[in-house]
């Protein structure tokens, strides 16, 4: 395969790796903030109803004081939504994907000790009530890899951008991000 | 010729219609049957047919009935995270929003069976529930306070005995006769078990085993898990330990709607 093919299938990749990843957090984002009653309109009050459900799952981590608990619980699945509308824009990507790596990072690390000191809690991961065990670490070691591929992809990326030399007459070579 | 094969063909897609319909109304009719079945305990609980003759069903709620908000906890007496939740968390809020009658909270039953004594506390704490809540709420708050005690040596009797009067503990005594469990002394070996189990023929077995057979379709997985229900709408379910003012938020966001 030649420099270019191979460069052109490693942006494919790419954008099917951000997208897949956008859409994962797009996704964890509205399960948390769903309306949780049948026939509950979405509205700023369901909202904080949720995100007040959602702090008890992150409070069951026993993990952070009550004043963390909240600001985690209000804030997380609104970033989640904007990390996920970045990704699958695609603008500014080696940040973005830098970010998500962090993020998905720490929740497995949070996930992992949940089990090993033998918490039998809910994830809350996506709204729903799947237990922390094996299975979502599991889960998040694969999105873990997959946010590493990204971001990696993305600095490679870049980087070949940057060594290109631009052909007699050609313009030089666009951002890769 | 013409017209014969017209009408053939006309019925055949009349037919294939006639086919899907059947296969339509046969779905129909069996998932409405599937539905109307309601869901029973597993083969493996036992005493879930009928109340016990004699015995009042224990009456383990607090506040009202009437309450906005339900909270069902199942849990075990001899989990060390039900005894913190019951501890940090539902003592202030039995405090505050049950008495102000926005929460009706609910004890639900769900023994564990690596906890050795957490069938026969379920026992005591269901025989004074037989007497009546405020029966069942002090000795519920005494095997709790006390569990690191009795969890050793499963004396869950001498507690029960200081929360409740004379009057009540003799009662609670005679509803308890035959659910008595053997002391683990005469276990062969170092063989650990659950001493009290539904097998010894105790009459309130058959709530332990409603109770646990509720928990079961939840499902309950660990101890403690609690459900809300709002205006009749059950909430999906949490478990594990939450803090009152954590919890006490969740109630003001919902009773806000």
């Amino acid at each position: 395969m030649t420099q270019r093919a191979s460069s052109k299938v490693v942006r494919i990749l790419l954008v099917v790796g951000r997208l897949a990843l956008g859409a994962v957090f797009l996704y964890a984002a509205y399960a948390k903030m769903k309306p949780l009653l049948a026939g509950m309109p979405w509205s700023v009050t369901s909202i904080k109803t949720s995100l007040a459900m959602f702090g008890l799952q992150v409070d069951s981590y026993e993990l952070l004081p009550a004043s963390l608990v909240r600001a985690v619980a209000h804030l997380l699945p609104p970033f989640e939504l904007f990390l996920g509308l970045w990704l699958l824009s695609g603008v500014a990507l080696r940040l973005s994907s830098t970010v998500t790596a962090l993020l998905i990072g720490g929740f497995l690390g949070v996930v992992v000790r949940t089990y090993m000191v033998g918490l039998k809690i809910h994830c809350g991961c996506f709204g729903g009530s799947e237990p922390v065990g094996p299975w979502e670490i599991i889960r998040d070691s694969l999105f873990v890899l997959l946010a590493l591929a990204v971001m990696l992809g993305a600095f490679l990326t870049r980087r070949a951008h940057r060594t290109e030399a631009p052909a007699e007459g050609q313009p030089s070579p666009s951002r890769a991000d | 010729m013409n017209q014969q094969s017209d009408i053939l063909n006309y019925r055949e897609p009349r037919r294939r219609r006639a086919g899907w319909l059947r296969a339509l109304r046969l779905w129909v009719a069996l998932s409405t049957v599937s539905l109307a079945v309601p869901l029973t305990a597993t083969s493996q609980t036992k005493h879930t047919s009928a109340k016990p003759a004699g015995i009042t069903a224990p009456q383990k709620g607090y506040g009202s009935p009437s309450a906005p908000i339900t909270m069902e906890v199942f849990s075990d007496y001899q989990c060390p995270s039900c005894r913190s939740l019951f501890e940090n968390t539902l003592r202030p809020m039995i405090d505050d929003y049950v008495a102000a009658g926005k929460v009706y909270l609910v004890h639900r039953d769900f023994p564990l069976p690596a906890h050795k004594y957490g069938y026969e506390a379920a026992r005591w704490a269901n025989a004074a529930g037989g007497l009546g809540r405020d029966q069942f709420a002090k000795v519920e708050a005494a095997l709790y306070d006390n569990q690191p005690s009795w969890s050793n040596d499963g004396n869950i009797e001498k507690f029960v005995e200081a929360a409740l009067s004379a009057a009540d503990l003799k009662r609670v005594q005679k509803l308890m006769e035959g659910c008595q469990a053997s002391p683990s002394a005469s276990l062969p070996g170092a063989q650990v078990r659950n001493v009290a189990t539904a097998d010894q023929g105790c009459a309130f077995d058959v709530f332990i085993e409603q109770d646990r057979a509720l928990g079961q379709r939840i499902p309950v997985q660990a101890t403690p898990t609690y459900v809300f229900s709002y205006k009749g709408q059950r909430l999906p379910p949490g478990s594990g330990l939450v803090s009152w003012p954590i919890l006490k938020q969740f109630f003001d966001s919902l009773l806000g709607h």
